[in-house]
């Protein structure tokens, strides 16, 4: 477990180095999962130390958000003469985001039979 | 001397020490996630949404101030940065899957992505919020800390921006489901990638508790829409506002 920790540290730093060294306006852990992602496919497969830490992690990503989404909760009476306003855009937004990309998807020639095939291939 | 004093000492000691805040989070999390189980994982149970509303019940009922509360559990926040990077294990696991589908996936991220910011902005400003309101619309799609960042390069209001950010995730997640069903969708591949362009990582986080292919499509989703957004949003935010 250390040494999945170890490298999914490193991974991290090295990401932190790149987007602060080209100053990129992408930060360090985004591109420690790009670095770590063309590691994994130059390597063929995921080692166990990775594979156990990163499973835990991702499996509680959840978790990780709840700090930073309570200091949004206390903001949120702050918000109080707009409180329509912006439940009703985000709302809608996300509503219009999740159908227009799922419905790209869909609806892309061709799709329908790669996921006919998949299924085939699960059953 | 009375009992109560001791006590009081204790108290100090504990709400000054990091352990009260990491304690309360993870209870909060277990919670939430065993309502959420519970209810058969019922998206309207989002365990995030019940962890953060007991944490800030519970601060407010000591009068924790939120500092106070971020000093301690500052040592979960951290990791979300490692989690992040975690998340190139699942989304190689999928990546012979991804064979035919690039092309799709990119188009998807950028109409999606093109939508959720002119839906927001212009429904904002339909319904009379002001400019700084507009404003941090923008880049509320794209992963918090990503988000942040790009805030400040079109100077808009990084909180502001956080704020709208985290309410999409949740918006996204308890949502997702009905609108995909809707549409009926599926391949679980093209659900997680959609729940990922819209609802960024409280979405993949509730699509990772769904299937482990929808949960690495999300993550996949995500990361594209915040290296997308860190480039592209700065070059049309004036064209929008």
């Amino acid at each position: 477990m250390i040494r999945g920790l170890i490298i999914l540290l490193s991974f991290q730093s090295a990401g932190e180095i790149v987007s602060r060294l080209f100053s990129l306006p992408v930060p360090g852990p985004v591109i420690g999962l790009v670095l770590l992602l063309a590691f994994l496919i130059r390597r063929g497969k995921v080692d166990a130390p990775i594979d156990i830490v990163a499973s835990a992690m991702v499996k509680n990503l959840g978790l990780l958000f709840v700090p930073a989404a309570v200091g949004v909760v206390m903001f949120l009476p702050q918000l109080k003469a707009n409180f329509w306003a912006i439940s009703i855009a985000l709302t809608v937004s996300v509503v219009a985001t999740i159908a227009v990309s799922a419905a790209i998807l869909r609806f892309w020639p061709g799709h329908r039979q790669i996921v006919a095939e998949e299924h085939k291939e699960a059953a | 001397m009375t009992p109560a004093l001791p006590i009081a000492e204790i108290w100090v000691y504990l709400a000054g020490s990091p352990l009260f805040a990491l304690l309360l989070t993870l209870v909060a999390y277990e919670a939430g996630l065993m309502i959420y189980e519970r209810s058969n994982r019922n998206p309207f149970a989002n365990p995030v949404a019940i962890a953060v509303i007991l944490v800030a019940i519970g601060i407010s009922l000591i009068d924790m101030p939120y500092a106070k509360y971020f000093e301690g559990a500052q040592f979960i926040h951290f990791l979300l940065g490692t989690a992040t990077v975690a998340l190139a294990v699942p989304i190689y696991q999928c990546w012979d899957s991804l064979r035919g589908k690039v092309l799709p996936l990119i188009i998807s991220l950028l109409c999606g992505g093109a939508v959720s910011i002119l839906t927001a902005v212009f429904t904002a400003r339909l319904f009379g919020a002001d400019l700084t309101i507009q404003k941090a619309m923008l880049a509320k799609s794209v992963t918090a800390p990503i988000a942040m960042g790009v805030a400040e390069r079109i100077s808009a209001s990084p909180t502001l921006t956080a704020v709208f950010a985290v309410c999409t995730g949740v918006i996204g997640a308890i949502l997702a489901r009905y609108i995909l069903d809707a549409l009926r969708l599926t391949a679980w591949w093209q659900r997680g990638f959609a729940i990922g362009v819209a609802a960024h990582g409280i979405g993949t986080s509730r699509a990772m508790s769904i299937h482990p292919q929808a949960g690495a499509f999300a993550g996949l989703a995500m990361g594209m829409h915040g290296v997308a957004g860190a480039v592209l949003i700065p070059l049309i935010a004036d064209v929008i506002i």
